[in-house]
């Protein structure tokens, strides 16, 4: 062993470089903000209550009531925290793993402490709602989840997908429809789902077979698919709603038992048949990725098209096989955008929830467990504008509205590290 | 192989239509809208733009339309709408019905009162009617609805039917039209409060502070829900959303409580606006802007066309409460005799609404 490898693989000489050291100290500086803004501010101080509510509906029989603490040294606590994660960080010498850990353990801190500074004095409002802004942060989640598996397939297989948003509107659009005519929710699903595949079909056939531009190609499909949804809403959903755009949607599912853990039962465990498909769908895709013999294949393709080929792999049968198959997924989150949720079909109801799931996917370099991480920290931040409106904390509403696009600048930075693509991603594959 | 023609032919207009993507605008020509409407329409043609919220929010647009129609099917005039997908579409929808030569154009929105007045401004010979905007004579006759009037008693209603003792509201956004109902809706409760020494609290607004949540969307229905379903978290039992078409969602959370939240429609009496969600519709504050709209056009008609502002009260008719319908049994006739005083006392002024938001004419 040399004393340039000892050097290297040295405590000192790994804590010490500029990747950890800046955004270590980035995240200790915002921390100690923290502590002067939420621990020391006005809001939290004269002895002011926190107050959070415990139910979903706290005007239910039974349900659990509100509860409330000081403020000031919970707040000011949680921010210690935060500066204690992020000196750590900088400094310490910690492999990536105990590192990811901290960078958990920052973000959940400093959101506790935002929000323990946000109820501070609303106990007479109702305060924030603990259950109440979990709830909402996974139903916003739901979609940006399935956009980005959908974008993780294609990209992981070598094909970029920027039309998660026509798929999203297609599977909105034709399971709002089918469902009504049907009155079936699984007919709406299972038809919301197809046409997500359809306009997957045609992305795999344009990019693989007519080898055009894929990033180009999926805002033209986007464009496709909103201009057919708007044109057929105003020919026939809107004028005929009665016979095509009034659904029926999923009833929660209520699983006896889990269902009646305080606080976080009714969120994770009463709710419709599409969420615990959601997370079904991430494990499989978990697994399948990086355990099987096809996440395996479809890496290969992704990063080394021709050396996959030299062993006997079909190259363009996985990407068509697997965009199609995404196609599916993404179909699903229209799906749950309509049935799902609220019934009818309105025009471009996806809103650009395509485009943040494909943010989510990168935040979530390119795997599901780091994508659902992404879209529940966006979902979160998307959420909160609602949860917290009517508190009257003295953020304004477009402030709040920012905070999806805040948390994704400073997550990708506090991460650090390298975020790559699959290598073959929008190359088309030629066979010479 | 029919159907599969009609497949692909509905594809390629959707491609047409993704193609000029810059002016996805639809438009009814007023042809077929006559040849539903089955009446023998004068030669007047009276032309509207709706705002962003599309012809069938459900509210306002759909409001002015029925309007339009209403003027229609009377014989008075022969219409049609342009739908604007966003606000940069307005002047350039309002110049294309100029070329078209309408007679009258009718805009709906306060949004939309600068591409209005800017148009007036240069084309002096023609009409324009605005809904939820001034007057700029000598061409451009305002609608406005003093909804905090009607609003006023929606809050009263929900103040004394709630049960948990929190209301809620949320707007589409921070304007005027929309705050104003808002306004409305906080004072009648605490004027409920102050005759009942109650403390019956509004979420989601705070005329004082002017603080409150918004959308920042009519069209988002899945916003809406899940705006509804905070304030049910925070133990609100009614929800009032001033929202358009995103106040959809609203409705949808409130069905989907099983009871544990209703709610109070706005514009449209909801029971037939929003068949699908009548079981949960205490009623609704109403803005009549069909009947003004009606009247402009068949005024404009008949050669009366007049800049005069047109202020909708609880006095002349053009604000108030729609009919409880499924709710009918379940209001006390106590809360129903209070809510006819209030009504007479905003009339007669004894009763003051001090929103900002009023609009004057």
């Amino acid at each position: 062993m040399t004393a340039t490898a000892a050097e290297l693989t040295a405590p000192a000489a790994r804590g010490l470089d500029r990747a950890r050291l800046i955004p270590g100290l980035a995240q200790a500086a915002v921390g100690a903000y923290a502590l002067w803004a939420f621990g020391l501010g006005a809001r939290t101080a004269s002895g002011a209550k926190a107050a959070v509510g415990m139910a979903l509906n706290p005007n239910a029989p039974g349900a659990l009531g509100m509860q409330t603490f000081p403020a000031a040294p919970v707040a000011i606590a949680l921010s210690l925290v935060c500066v204690v994660c992020g000196v750590a960080r900088a400094f310490a010498p910690l492999g990536p793993a105990a590192r990811r850990g901290l960078t958990v353990g920052y973000v959940v801190s400093f959101v506790l402490a935002f929000l323990v500074w946000a109820s501070a004095g609303t106990s007479t409002l109702g305060g924030v709602s603990l259950p109440g802004v979990l709830n909402n942060t996974l139903i916003v989640s739901v979609p940006l989840i399935l956009g980005a598996l959908c974008g993780i397939i294609c990209e992981r297989s070598g094909v970029v997908n920027v039309a998660i948003e026509g798929q999203f509107l297609f599977g909105a659009f034709s399971s709002a429809m089918a469902a009504t005519m049907s009155g079936s929710v699984w007919i709406g699903l299972v038809v919301g789902a197809l046409s997500g595949a359809l306009l997957g079909s045609l992305l795999a056939v344009l990019a693989n077979r007519y080898h055009i531009e894929q990033v180009v190609l999926g805002v033209v499909l986007n464009l496709f698919a909103l201009g057919l949804t708007n044109f057929l809403y105003d020919k026939l959903l809107s004028p005929k709603a009665a016979e095509f755009n009034q659904p029926p949607v999923f009833q929660a599912i209520r699983i006896p038992g889990l269902a009646d853990i305080p606080v976080i039962g009714p969120v994770l465990f009463d709710q419709n048949i599409l969420f615990y498909l959601t997370f079904l769908i991430i494990a499989v895709l978990q697994v399948g990725l990086f355990r099987t013999r096809w996440g395996l294949r479809t890496r290969a393709v992704g990063e080394h098209p021709r050396a996959a080929d030299t062993v006997g792999i079909k190259v363009l049968g996985t990407r068509y096989r697997n965009v199609v198959m995404a196609g599916l997924i993404s179909g699903l989150g229209g799906v749950w955008l309509t049935i799902g949720q609220v019934g009818s079909f309105t025009t471009n109801m996806s809103a650009g929830k395509g485009f943040i799931a494909l943010a989510a996917l990168i935040v979530g370099r390119w795997s599901p467990v780091g994508a659902l991480g992404a879209a529940l920290l966006f979902g979160f931040a998307g959420g909160l504008n609602n949860a917290l409106a009517p508190l009257g904390t003295p953020l304004p509403g477009q402030v709040l509205s920012m905070a999806p696009y805040l948390a994704t600048v400073f997550v990708v930075a506090s991460l650090g590290g390298i975020v790559r693509a699959p290598a073959a991603e929008n190359q088309p594959y030629v066979k010479d | 192989m029919k159907q599969t023609r009609f497949v692909a032919a509905l594809a390629v207009v959707g491609l047409a239509a993704a193609a000029c993507g810059s002016k996805p605008v639809t438009t009814t020509s007023g042809a077929s809208a006559a040849a539903s409407g089955g009446a023998s329409a004068g030669n007047f043609t009276a032309c509207m733009v709706t705002d962003t919220g599309g012809i069938d929010d459900h509210s306002f647009n759909s409001a002015a339309w029925a309007g339009m129609q209403k003027a229609q099917s009377d014989g008075k005039a022969t219409v049609s709408f342009v739908q604007s997908a966003t606000e940069n579409q307005y002047t350039s929808n309002i110049s294309s019905l100029l070329s078209k030569g309408c007679k009258l154009i009718v805009t709906v929105g306060g949004l939309m009162a600068d591409a209005t007045t800017a148009s007036a401004k240069v084309h002096t010979s023609q009409d324009y009617t605005i809904v939820d905007s001034g007057s700029v004579p000598p061409n451009v006759k305002g609608l406005q609805f003093n909804t905090a009037q009607g609003a006023f008693l929606g809050g009263y209603l929900a103040a004394g039917y709630s049960k948990s003792g929190k209301v809620a509201t949320f707007g589409g956004l921070n304007i005027a039209p929309v705050t104003v109902y808002m306004d409305g809706f906080w004072e009648g409760v605490q004027y409920y409060n102050s005759k009942h020494a109650t403390h019956v609290q509004v979420l989601g607004w705070n005329e004082t502070t002017r603080q409150g949540s918004f959308a920042q969307s009519f069209t988002d229905q899945n916003v809406g829900k899940q705006l509804a379903a905070g304030f049910l978290s925070q133990g609100a039992d009614i929800v009032f959303p001033v929202a358009g078409g995103t106040g959809l969602g609203a409705l949808a959370e409130a069905q989907q409580s099983n009871g544990a939240m209703n709610a109070i429609w706005v514009d449209t009496d909801g029971f037939t606006a929003a068949p699908q969600y009548a079981n949960v519709l205490i009623t609704s504050v109403l803005k009549g802007i069909s009947d003004a709209v009606t009247k402009s056009v068949e005024d404009a008609a008949s050669g009366n066309f007049n800049a005069t502002a047109y202020v909708g009260t609880l006095a002349n008719g053009g604000t108030g409460l729609a009919p409880y319908h499924n709710f009918e049994g379940k209001i006390p006739a106590s809360l129903t005799s209070e809510l006819t005083q209030v009504k007479q006392g905003i009339i007669s002024g004894s009763i003051t609404i001090k929103s900002k938001a009023q609009p004057t004419g």
